[in-house]
């Protein structure tokens, strides 16, 4: 995709498709299969072939961007413009939760064990730190320093590792102890909020191994490394809310 | 064949998605024939009930996210916007890609509705508890479709904001673009904001069914109206991410045919997109008046909902007098496009008695509530939308179609629909209710339901005709005698060939301060 100047052959590009495919097969097929047809069998070769054409997608993806060199810069200003959307999502979950919260006759209902605040306290220390690594990093690559960039990428992606193994080691903490997906409203708004902040977690996890990977023999982009900061910070500041609302309210 | 499937230029995704939308118009158009062969009759004559549920299901839902929102946005921005401003292309090429393709699983996914032994039977809106508690639909195939099409508006959205933004033609002010282009921005605006609200509600519905959890269980602390607020939060908005491209387009159509400026751009623009932007976001409970809230928020809906018709009646004061002493020339895409001037008018009028909480308390549930928003969504900007494709047909194609037949595809299509919808307009004020399969409890209303069914078979020919007419003619139409056709002034036409190739300009325009895209001859002062 040159910019500026003329054109003489109709550009494409198969990963955008390919990714697509994957999408469809890896998310509703497998999803469908699994809960609505009982098979577990359909269910996990959809959600392997799907998972395989999307890690191929990506991965096409991400070299043909990093072939073409363009630094135009729009990404930093399409992530802003998708993180509005992103943050709606968070917004109408707590509107969610405060309904159910607000017309309830008693708060936690019946059946809520004990939820410590040790856990969360120190998942947010974890979490604020893998922003600040990130960002040790980016300090590095703007200074040419592409092994030092490498060095706090990886920290970044073992911090946000960390962070992920806490929210099982809780989820399962807590399964055992009777309080699961459909125990009360407050089970409802816990697992959903957590785990929808989670996936955002492993999300983020993935743009920087696809950062990583290209970084690992030398090539990386100041646009989609600014990019993939941008949104890990925002992915730690939905964190702030959420440990405000469901642990400490 | 791989430079179409995996394009990653905007005109041939634009192409994509209008084959994709017209797919999705013509299932969901047989399925609406169906039902209304079905209530020809008093008593259940073609199909089940629970056949004609899943029918309305996939009509609503694939008319609205397969064929409107794609077609009106998807379709028309890709094709025009990037031209209209001067760009070569979007600002995301490959994610534009990713979109028309999500699309078309979505599409896909739907349509599996016909194939498995449990298609969801939930209308378009998915209510809970029905659709998480009683219904043994597939409700994850209904969850999956609103998540791909929605996520591919979203990056739709991402897209052409920054197209917008970065890539108009130097010398390019904000108040020089195209009044389409501004519709477009005001819906994917709506698109951005609000487009996640409805997958959180439908996400919701998921982990209600599936997972166990109880956001919509009253017995568990849930509440259903959580679910009618989500939805509606979104859906009403989702009528000016429809309602503001047609607009668009039709200004466009009407300026150029009429070969005069548009009157009072300004206004349109920051009073009437702006406003229906902002406004559209605080109307939404008029679709809960019924279904139980305080009144002091009936009230100020009904009054949101009232006001809305100020910023909407700007744009038509703008569309109907840019016409003024025009020198009007009327070809197929201007027919659509003056006939749009009055659905636009009916549309809008019976909107006003369903705006007000008292008069809902009647006409809510009724034929009436049915065919105002058939007026608004299945003529208005369908309509609009048809009148764009004949429009920039010679601009696609570089051919011609042909104007005979398409007058005749426009008079069957224009007779059809008030025939239809005129009769359900009168029995839907005298009781007759929405969604019924069997109205054995009202025979009287069998007549009325017959003109209906004789107006729907005159739009099945009209379209018939009209895709007849696209089909043959861009394979074999006569060729555009020019580039511009139409002569009209703006970017599209007078600065790409027809029709244009990669990177579209074959020189990158550049603009001066006093261009307009309607640089005709002004009116005379008088
Ligand atoms: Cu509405």
């Amino acid at each position: 995709m040159t910019d500026g100047h003329t054109q003489h052959h109709w550009e494409y590009s198969m990963f955008p498709f390919i990714l697509a495919l994957g999408v469809f097969l890896g998310v509703p097929l497998a999803f469908a299969s699994f809960f609505q047809y009982g098979s577990g069998l359909a269910g996990a070769v959809f959600g392997l072939a799907g998972l395989l054409l999307i890690v191929i997608g990506i991965a096409g993806w991400t070299s043909e961007g990093l072939a073409e060199n363009s630094e135009n810069g729009y990404a930093l200003t399409g992530l802003p413009i998708f993180i509005v959307s992103e943050t709606m999502i968070f917004l109408s979950l707590f509107v969610s939760y405060w309904m159910l919260r607000l017309t309830a006759a008693q708060w936690p209902p019946e059946g809520t064990p004990h939820i410590g605040v040790g856990m969360p306290i120190f998942m947010t220390i974890v979490l604020v730190s893998s922003s600040i690594t990130y960002h040790f990093g980016e300090e590095k690559l703007d200074a040419g320093d592409n092994s030092g960039f490498k060095f706090w990428l990886q920290v970044s992606i073992g911090l946000g590792l960390l962070f992920l193994g806490c929210t099982l080691y809780e989820y399962n903490h807590l399964i055992h102890e009777g309080f699961t997906f459909g125990t009360n409203a407050k089970s409802t708004a816990f697992y959903a909020i957590t785990g929808f902040h989670a996936t955002h977690v492993l999300l983020g996890l993935g743009i920087f191994v696809s950062v990583l990977i290209p970084a690992l023999s030398g090539k990386t982009n100041r646009t989609f490394t600014g990019a993939a900061g941008l949104y890990w910070h925002f992915v730690d500041i939905v964190w702030f809310f959420v440990v405000s609302q469901i642990y400490f309210w | 064949m791989k430079e179409w499937i995996f394009t990653t230029d905007h005109k041939r995704v634009g192409i994509l998605y209008l084959i994709g939308s017209m797919a999705a118009f013509a299932v969901a158009g047989l399925l609406a024939m169906a039902i209304r062969f079905e209530l020809t009759w008093v008593g259940p004559t073609l199909i089940e009930a629970d056949t004609y549920n899943v029918f309305l299901y996939f009509h609503g839902a694939a008319m609205i996210l397969g064929f409107l929102i794609p077609g009106l946005t998807g379709f028309m921005a890709n094709y025009l916007l990037p031209m209209m401003i001067g760009a070569h292309d979007v600002a995301f090429p490959r994610l534009n890609a990713l979109s028309v393709w999500l699309y078309w699983f979505g599409i896909v996914l739907a349509l599996l509705t016909f194939v498995v032994p449990d298609p969801p039977d939930i209308m378009w809106t998915g209510y809970a508890p029905y659709s998480t508690q009683y219904s043994s639909g597939n409700l994850s195939f209904y969850v999956f479709t609103v998540h791909l099409i929605g996520f591919s508006s979203l990056l739709g959205a991402v897209n052409f904001l920054c197209t917008v933004i970065y890539m108009r033609a130097p010398g390019m002010g904000w108040n020089q673009i195209n009044f389409f282009v501004w519709t477009i921005l005001g819906a994917f605006v709506i698109q951005l904001i609000f487009v996640p609200v409805l997958a959180t509600a439908v996400t919701l519905l998921l982990l209600d069914k599936y997972l166990g959890t109880s956001f919509f269980v009253p017995s568990a602390g849930g509440d259903v109206l959580l679910y009618e607020n989500l939805f509606w939060f979104y859906s009403h908005p989702a009528v000016y991410v429809i309602l503001l491209p047609a607009v668009g387009a039709l200004m466009e159509i009407i300026s150029t045919m009429s070969k005069n400026p548009i009157f009072n751009y300004r206004v349109a623009v920051y009073g009437g997109v702006w406003g229906v932007v902002l406004l559209g976001s605080d109307v939404w409970a008029h679709h809960l008046y019924t279904s139980g809230m305080v009144d002091w928020v009936r009230i100020g809906m009904m009054v949101t909902t009232l006001i809305i018709s100020v910023p909407v009646g700007l744009i038509t004061i703008s569309l109907v007098f840019t016409l003024y002493k025009g020198a009007i020339r009327f070809n197929t895409g201007m027919y659509y496009a003056a006939s749009c001037l009055y659905l636009i008018l009916i549309g809008g009028l019976t909107g006003i008695p369903l705006a007000m909480s008292s008069l809902t308390l009647h006409l809510g549930e009724t034929y009436f509530v049915m065919a105002h928003f058939h007026f608004i969504m299945g003529m208005l900007a369908t309509f609009a939308l048809f009148a764009s494709v004949y429009h920039w047909f010679p601009k696609m194609t570089g051919r011609m179609y042909n104007e005979k037949v398409g007058k005749a595809g426009f008079w069957l299509n224009f007779i059809g629909v008030n025939l239809t919808f005129y009769p359900l307009f009168i029995i839907g004020v005298e009781g007759m209710p929405r969604r019924y399969f069997d109205y054995e409890m009202f025979p009287q209303f069998q007549g009325s339901q017959q003109l209906a069914t004789v107006g729907a078979i005159l739009v099945a020919a009209g379209i018939a005709v009209m895709l007849i007419n696209w089909i043959y003619s861009a394979i074999s139409g006569e060729k555009a005698p020019n580039n511009n056709p139409w002569e009209s002034a703006s970017l599209e036409w007078t600065a790409t060939a027809s029709p244009p190739g990669p990177g579209n300009f074959p020189q990158p325009p550049e603009v001066s301060a006093d261009w307009t895209p309607y640089d005709y001859q002004p009116r005379t002062a008088s």
